[in-house]
């Protein structure tokens, strides 16, 4: 199980290249990370996954540019929006990670899109750059929010990933500072663990609902 | 007032944490505003007073944090939140952890790697310039050279003339060339190999 940041921005959407961005990811511990945006590549022994990063509002928009990306090796993660919405992405075939609940309404992510994200196996991300760089109400609501998915989670056992959401090396956080992050969502070593690796169970194929005997 | 003897003191831990970027000029009275914000602001004042941080030192890159001991874990948590000292961008990066500043400093000696060679045209010996695009002092030989250094190689990205300022091993850190408003770039000599 590779330990992954989920999402980084590099330059020329950070300031922070590539390569620079998979050293820094070595030192602080992790094998591998989602470049948003950048093309796929390995440096210095650190994986770096191709990220597609969907901000489209309409479904119809979202679903050309997911077959678009569907023949690719890119991980494909979807802005979420409302309950509606986000249960069409969680119900469309190719998306891999639904991120930004935490900015999305209150009744986006509820147990019925719980369960769809875990039947298809999509991740929801947990943004922990809410944590890091926020204060006050809106880091407060973040924290509210990502407690009621980790109440979910529990549930239904949907895959979470974390991500710092980097525009920079200085944005990065070690492993060790997300497990301690992540220890305010009331979330221990091993849940860390689960979802630091979660970016490698999403193509792992579940079991089938219905299974045919004989 | 009379000292209080060592077992009446309270007992204290010591955080040893690098700056980044390297060459920042760390005020220790900002950085420490800096945590205390980060502290008060994710564990509240009740607790805040309990692990009542203080930066005691900052030498160079690496800069030493005092807390109550038993309470290091939710400082290096809120020190993780640290994201700047007042306009200059920053991360601390958490080291080592001990019960004196010795230790830790030890711990800095064992560290420094030795001098990396420095990209084309570069000397390795060349200062650091800090985010806002100051020249620290630096301590000159006293047998010293006059000879002014090499000027260093301008590198453009995006039209923008760039001039390498930190070199680390494969790290390099370029920064815009200007007095103002000047940004910075993290890259790795391979980048600079492909520009």
């Amino acid at each position: 199980m590779k330990i992954t940041d989920a999402a980084v921005f590099v330059h020329p959407s950070g300031d922070s290249s590539v390569r620079r961005m998979a050293l820094e990811a070595k030192s602080l511990g992790f094998d591998s990370l989602v470049a948003l945006d950048a093309p796929a590549c390995e440096y210095e022994g650190i994986t770096v996954y191709a990220g597609r990063y969907l901000r489209e509002r309409a479904m119809r928009d979202v679903i050309a540019r997911v077959k678009q990306a569907r023949g690719t090796d890119a991980v494909i993660s979807v802005q979420a929006g409302d309950n509606g919405f986000n249960r069409a992405v969680l119900g469309l075939k190719g998306v891999h990670i639904l991120r930004g609940i935490q900015s999305a309404d209150k009744t986006a992510f509820d147990h019925v899109a719980a369960r769809m994200a875990a039947d298809n196996r999509v991740a929801i991300d947990l943004d922990l750059s809410v944590l890091i760089s926020t204060r006050g109400i809106a880091r407060q609501r973040a924290i509210h929010r990502y407690l009621d998915i980790l109440v979910l989670e529990q549930r239904f056992e949907f895959p979470l990933t974390l991500s710092s959401h980097a525009r920079s090396i200085l944005d990065m956080r070690s492993t060790r500072e997300i497990a301690g992050l992540c220890s305010i969502l009331g979330m221990d070593a091993a849940d860390v663990a689960k979802a630091l690796g979660g970016i490698g169970v999403l193509d792992t194929p579940t079991r089938p609902a219905v299974r045919v005997i004989g | 007032m009379s000292v209080r003897p060592p077992t009446l003191r309270e007992n204290r831990r010591y955080i040893l944490a690098r700056v980044l970027p390297s060459g920042t000029l760390i005020d220790q009275k900002e950085l420490y505003y800096a945590i205390s914000d980060a502290v008060t602001s994710l564990w509240g004042d009740g607790m805040a007073a309990v692990i009542t941080p203080a930066v005691v030192a900052a030498e160079g890159d690496f800069v030493f944090i005092r807390c109550r001991r038993g309470t290091e874990r939710e400082l290096i948590i809120a020190l993780s939140t640290v994201t700047g000292c007042r306009e200059t961008r920053l991360a601390l990066r958490i080291l080592a952890a001990s019960g004196t500043m010795e230790s830790l400093r030890e711990r800095i000696r064992l560290m420094s790697p030795p001098a990396a060679p420095a990209p084309a045209g570069q000397s390795p010996e060349e200062p650091v310039v800090s985010q806002s695009g100051e020249m620290p002092e630096s301590p000159k030989a006293p047998d010293a050279s006059p000879e002014p250094p090499a000027a260093a190689p301008e590198y453009l990205f995006g039209g923008i003339a760039y001039t390498a300022c930190h070199c680390d091993g494969q790290k390099v850190d370029v920064i815009e060339k200007g007095f103002k408003n000047t940004h910075r770039l993290f890259l790795t000599r391979q980048d600079l190999e492909n520009v």
